[in-house]
């Protein structure tokens, strides 16, 4: 309770980390279902790395430019790894759905690969930054990290215009992931409709990849909203019930981080871990009882 | 028969600049009861993308006549087993989607279109089912949910791409039946593709027959007569 108390309290010091990681929390699932519902779970994966290189690569920019970043301009540095996060995983986002639109190639080789090569190039990359701060491979790691009122602000203003847009459209959305033909015979343009689903993927990707880092963003995405499909009697109980998993996980996940001095990110995550475990048990086995009562 | 619903004028269809079919010259009258027949691999699903606007022609044209100033409207009915179960939709959410192309963005589904659904679910019998998960549906039950749902788009022709596709026999000539009788009260056109001779012969008025690499049409009697099938298909009536 105490733990509770001092992080619910005005003067916490990393309060805007709390709301950041819980609008995240929230955020994530809700995209998160579509990358689900549209088997593109691989995507969840490449993604956050992809953007993850973004951060890195922007970061790099003004040591490659032989420009000096002030010392202390933390804000000035989000904003760049705002940008090369969010060019990165809009791109990579709008190429990968490209390709595997034409269904030319293996595209879980390619996203394989994506993964993999957008890992160590993030690697590579920071470990030779003299300018990427320490805090920068702490995001990389999920551990806590400091927001300010500037950056808790964007964090917030984007995941608004992504459940915003999800709200307005989510049927449209809906219509041409489980059914494009269908879509195009109702004169629906799906092109442009898998363009903002994707946009709204990839921006939502690099606020959280900003926020908790690439693997734990990985987690939020699609932990979730596989556990809510395991109990979710409709499409709407699936986003809810997703959105609200994801929050209160990233919650709970920092309130334990906290008390027992654990990164927040990797806590969230085992935390959605160990509530799907459950719930997969939970559902086995009442469908053992059901089967077997009657 | 009346005028022309559907024409096609010599076109080439195909994937990816690599025709399948060419030349393909004929016309679907209004209100007529027509069925593409063909192996597979003959081309009928790349001719029925074709006329949905789902494959661009490689060459050649459509026309589609519009009785109105409104374009016409196709009441597609794909094969059941296209839909991935991941989507906890129920049926009456799937025959909903048949009204969007009439509701804008961002907008609720009107009451009246929700009600037509409806109306459209007892039409097919699939009302009592309509609650259920539409992936925990048998074959014929989903194809009900899906007629309703090209009803509900309020369709000048209604598409059915192997509508009995994994549905048993007694489903499948009950479907059928269902899809007779309204083309015969609403006077719908409708364009049926199947490989089942037997189903052809008993319900559709007009064939276009889809075979290797040659498009034949006729109507069923002249077109499904034995002597005519042992000659396409090269075999010897006993």
């Amino acid at each position: 309770m105490e733990t509770l108390r001092q992080i619910l309290s005005p003067d916490f010091l990393l309060r805007n980390s709390v709301y950041t990681s819980v609008l995240i929390g929230f955020a994530c699932p809700l995209v998160g279902v579509f990358l689900v519902l549209r088997r593109l779970v691989f995507m969840g994966v490449a993604l956050p790395q992809i953007s993850s290189t973004g951060v890195a690569i922007a970061l790099c920019v003004p040591m490659w430019l032989g420009v000096l970043q002030p010392e202390h301009a933390p804000h000035s540095e989000h904003l760049l790894a705002f940008l090369g996060s969010t060019v990165f995983s809009l791109s990579a986002i709008l190429v990968l759905a490209f390709l595997d639109r034409r269904r030319r190639g293996l595209p879980e080789g390619r996203l394989g690969s994506a993964y993999v090569v957008a890992a160590v190039a993030s690697i590579l990359l920071l470990s030779k930054n003299r300018y990427a701060e320490v805090g920068w491979l702490d995001l990389m790691k999920g551990e806590i990290i400091t927001v300010d009122n500037a950056d808790l602000v964007l964090t917030g203003t984007s995941l608004a215009v992504v459940v915003l847009a999800l709200a307005l459209f989510h049927r449209e959305l809906l219509l041409v992931s489980f059914d494009r033909a269908m879509a195009v015979t109702l004169g629906k343009n799906v092109v442009a409709w898998d363009v903002l689903l994707y946009l709204l993927i990839g921006l939502t990707v690099s606020m959280a990849v900003l926020s908790v880092g690439p693997l734990i963003a990985f987690g939020f995405l699609l932990i979730p909203a596989l556990t809510a499909h395991l109990f979710a009697a409709n499409m709407r109980q699936l986003t809810i019930f997703a959105s609200l998993i994801g929050g209160a996980a990233s919650f709970i996940g920092f309130c334990i981080a906290y008390r027992y001095d654990l990164p927040v990110g990797p806590a969230d995550v085992v935390l959605l871990g160990i509530l799907y475990a459950l719930t997969f048990a939970g559902q086995r086995m009442a469908g053992w009882l059901f089967k077997h009562g009657s | 028969m009346s005028e022309p619903f559907i024409t096609l004028d010599n076109l080439v269809i195909g994937y990816d600049s690599q025709p399948v079919l060419s030349g393909i010259s004929l016309s679907i009258p209004g209100g007529s009861f027509t069925a593409i027949l063909g192996a597979n691999g003959s081309g009928k699903s790349t001719l029925l993308k074709t006329l949905l606007g789902l494959l661009p022609p490689l060459g050649g044209s459509i026309h589609i006549s519009a009785e109105t100033a409104c374009p016409a409207v196709f009441g597609y009915v794909p094969q059941s087993a296209h839909f991935d179960p991941l989507y906890l939709l129920t049926g009456y959410d799937v025959a909903l989607m048949g009204v969007y192309g009439r509701v804008s963005p961002g907008r609720p589904v009107p009451p009246a279109e929700r009600a037509l659904v409806r109306q459209c679910l007892e039409a097919t019998g699939a009302q009592e089912f309509a609650r259920q998960r539409f992936a925990e549906l048998s074959g014929g039950q989903k194809q009900r949910v899906l007629i309703a749902r090209a009803l509900a788009t309020k369709p000048s022709i209604l598409v059915l791409d192997e509508p009995t596709a994994g549905v048993d026999a007694a489903a499948t000539e009950a479907l059928l039946a269902f899809i007779s009788q309204i083309h015969q009260e609403r006077g719908l056109t409708i364009l049926l593709v199947t490989h089942d001779l037997p189903l052809v012969r008993r319900h559709a008025q007009q064939v276009i027959w889809l075979h290797q690499g040659k498009v034949l049409t006729g109507t069923a009697v002249e077109l499904l007569r034995p002597e005519h099938l042992a000659e396409m298909l090269d075999i010897e009536l006993g």
